[in-house]
């Protein structure tokens, strides 16, 4: 509604707009108290302004004229980083109120935070001194303004936990129609997404962490092949590796280019793959069972946790026996271990929910089974997906311990067969490779989960991670 | 401060929403500790009141409420709305059901679900409309509210005070004929607060509901209640039953009103002396 207006952003606002300003700003909290005739009088200062998602509206170090005032959309706002704050983000909607550097003393104008549009945004702007000379008209209200304001700027550098709750009390009035309903809607998971992707790739942290990547490589060629430190001396050197590595035609049968290469992550990733998916589609219900029922925990809960200490390698002669062929108990064996972490972390996640969303439920009229499915299953969901991390983490691990007792093929099959035929280079192939794999495959579980709790991503990232 | 076409519904105009509490009691543990949390409590809570309970932390009126209900049972005695039984010795423990709805002390509103489908949960959940249905009152009564724009952002990003707005309008979604107010403002900031009251008293000036508010902010009871019953610390039974003659509608200006600091004046040292009551047993027990 400001749009037609931001072309003459110099010329004082029409009457209409001056009265929505009014309206916002009612809306605010510094303003929230201050009278009717001196609204109309700071609206007279105001400018509407629109800007496109991904603008920076301004930067830390920058010189402080306004305060600002969403109207709609969703604006971050990002304090600098010093040796004394942390980094520290909040995203604001229409009515929420920052810039106030601008309402500081004259020298201290100056910006200390970034406020980049998230979402297209309509904003009004505040000149900072003109507003100060139209507060001091009054000067009691001006003081009730000006320690309103200290109160918000107190809560941005206070608690940093409870900061993005409390931040941005948005007392809008019941009888005052929202000045502007948002045109565009939500950031959708996909653009939050994006657009955090892209502040990470501006921030110095790739580079440090390319940097530590560097440092730990050099480590390791300095320590094998240039000081030759004892213990290190009869590992596989960098060079050797990587020479191996990406050769056509390697030493030892396994690089970039060999068929078999791509064969062993394959049917690992197959057995992990499988493992996972039984873990999850038995130990999620059971996990949630667990949890739900008292009646159901005191029968399976004992026998679960006698099970669950036993460790992997302690079930390989079962397995063995169990199973026939050598790919069922791989399998077998790999499942077990993800599917007590994946029942554990559900149970916990049901026992983690409050109260409250329970009782809430049962007052609302919701019978058991809709609190079973709304309350219960999405309640336990943060709890669910850190168990599959963890699931997948295991998953791998008990698979390569797996392979080396009986596998015919896969990475951990690999490492073991290298190292008693003494291809050593081929042993640390299958390492790198191991860890590369089973970090993309818990980067997976992770994005699965941002996707399916996209309260939780918005809430976290509200409160700067 | 208030819209001048708001008037104030006379007390009891509303014919449904009278509670009967009758001689209730509960012991927490009767078998070993023994711990009675309410003691012979008898309290009438006319249809369309606002009923402010005022006690020291922990002397047993959350006990009470979750009683009312539907959250834990009681021991003897009864409690009836609009002369149907809710709990009494034949029915320990009343049904959890639309009709009470309870606004949580921290807030319960499901963070997994946006604003929008948190108000219509009820409805929906009780098979009363279909969803479109429900989203679209939904809709119109969080606009009513001023809480238009709000309706897809999940509560985990909006202001505490905002959330706690939303949660009151889920439960008038379902034309309770009692709000039961667990401490809802405990945890704000007094700014936050004052503007909270006012909302609050807007909200029921439309809807005219029952309100059960426990609290133990002095001013708040006063500024908000047609009655403020004071508890004793625990057990729980009422001490003092004050009228607030502060006619409806209230704006904040009553704050500075002569009558408002002798109500005040009143009750501080009704409200006091069990204070120190319950401290000094704190005491003893430690």
């Amino acid at each position: 509604m400001f749009r037609e207006h931001a072309a003459s952003m110099q010329s004082p606002p029409s009457r209409e707009a001056e009265q929505l300003i009014v309206r916002l700003l009612k809306r605010t909290m510094p303003f929230q108290v201050i009278s009717e005739s001196m609204l109309q009088s700071v609206a007279g200062v105001s400018r509407p302004f629109s800007y496109r998602a991904g603008e920076v509206i301004y930067r830390a170090g920058d010189k402080a004229d306004d305060v600002y005032v969403v109207v709609s959309g969703a604006v971050e706002h990002l304090l600098s980083e010093t040796p004394t704050t942390v980094e520290r983000n909040r995203v604001m909607h229409s009515g929420d109120v920052y810039g106030w550097a601008a309402v500081l003393g004259q020298d201290k104008r100056v910006r200390l935070a970034t406020a980049t549009c998230v979402e297209t945004a309509e904003v009004i702007r505040i000149n900072g001194a003109a507003l100060i000379e139209r507060l001091n008209e009054d000067p009691a209200t001006a003081k009730v303004v000006m320690s309103r304001f200290a109160t918000m700027i107190t809560r941005e550098f206070g608690a940093p936990a409870a900061a993005a709750q409390i931040a941005a009390p948005d007392p809008s009035r019941p009888d005052a129609p929202a000045a502007a309903p948002r045109p565009q809607g939500q950031a959708t998971g996909l653009a939050l997404t994006m657009f955090r992707m892209s502040r990470w790739l501006r921030s110095p942290k790739p580079l440090l962490m390319l940097l530590g990547f560097a440092l730990f490589l050099g480590f390791w060629y300095l320590s094998v092949e240039v000081w030759k430190l004892p213990r290190f001396r009869e590992m596989p050197g960098l060079t050797v590796v990587f020479k191996e590595w990406f050769s056509k035609n390697p030493t030892y049968g396994l690089s970039f280019y060999t068929p078999e290469y791509y064969e062993h992550i394959w049917v690992s990733v197959r057995r992990v793959g499988i493992a996972f998916f039984l873990a999850t589609a038995l130990g999620v219900p059971l996990g949630l069972f667990l949890g739900w029922s008292r009646t159901f925990r005191e029968y399976v809960f004992p026998v679960f946790e006698m099970l669950r200490p036993i460790p992997v390698l302690a079930w390989v002669p079962l397995a063995i026996l169990m199973f026939s062929g050598s790919e069922t108990p791989v399998i077998f064996l790999t499942f077990l271990a993800s599917f007590f972490a994946t029942a554990l972390n559900t149970m916990l996640g049901v026992e983690s929910i409050d109260e409250s969303y329970t009782r809430a439920a049962d007052c609302l009229g919701a019978s058991k089974m809709q609190v079973f499915r709304h309350v219960i299953v999405p309640g336990a969901m943060p709890y669910i997906f850190t168990g599959l991390q963890i699931s997948v983490g295991v998953a791998w691990f008990s698979l390569v311990a797996a392979e080396m007792v009986s596998g015919q093929f896969g990475l951990g099959y690999v490492i073991n067969t290298s190292y008693t035929m003494v291809r050593y280079p081929t042993i640390v192939i299958g390492m790198i490779t191991l860890g590369a794999v089973g970090y993309v495959t818990s980067a997976m579980v992770r994005v699965v989960g941002d996707y399916m709790m996209q309260w939780r991503v918005r809430e976290l990232a509200l409160g700067g991670r | 401060m208030l819209a001048p076409t708001m008037t104030a519904p006379a007390r009891g105009a509303r014919t449904q929403g009278a509670i009967c509490i009758r001689d209730v009691v509960k012991v927490y543990d009767p078998d070993r500790a023994a711990i009675m949390a309410v003691d012979h409590c008898t309290l009438d809570i006319a249809a369309g009141e606002i009923c402010m309970i005022v006690g020291p932390s922990g002397c047993g009126k959350t006990t009470l409420l979750n009683a009312i209900a539907g959250f834990h049972s009681i021991t003897s005695g009864e409690i009836h709305l609009d002369g149907e039984l809710l709990c009494g010795p034949s029915k320990p423990l009343a049904d959890p059901g639309p009709d009470r709805i309870v606004v949580f002390q921290n807030g319960a509103l499901f963070p997994w679900k946006t604003n929008l489908e948190n108000v219509a949960f009820g409805v929906v959940m009780q098979g009363k409309m279909r969803k479109k249905e429900a989203y679209e009152k939904a809709r119109a009564m969080m606009a009513d509210a001023g809480l238009s724009g709000t309706e897809h952002n999940y509560p985990g990003e909006v202001s505490s005070g905002l959330r706690r707005r939303v949660e009151i309008v889920r439960a008038l979604m379902n034309d309770p004929k009692v709000l039961l107010f667990d401490e809802p403002y405990r945890a704000l900031d007094s700014l936050t607060k004052s503007v909270m009251h006012e909302a609050l008293l807007e909200i029921y000036y439309k809807n005219n509901v029952t309100i059960f508010f426990i609290t133990h902010d002095l001013e708040e009871a006063i500024f908000l209640g047609h009655r403020l019953v004071i508890m004793t610390s625990r057990p729980c039974r009422p001490k003092l039953i004050l009228d607030v003659d502060i006619p409806h509608p209230r704006d904040y200006s009553v704050l500075t009103t002569p009558r408002f600091r002798e109500l005040m004046d009143q009750t501080i040292e009704a409200v006091h002396e069990e204070a120190r009551k319950s401290f000094e047993a704190g005491e003893r027990e430690g």
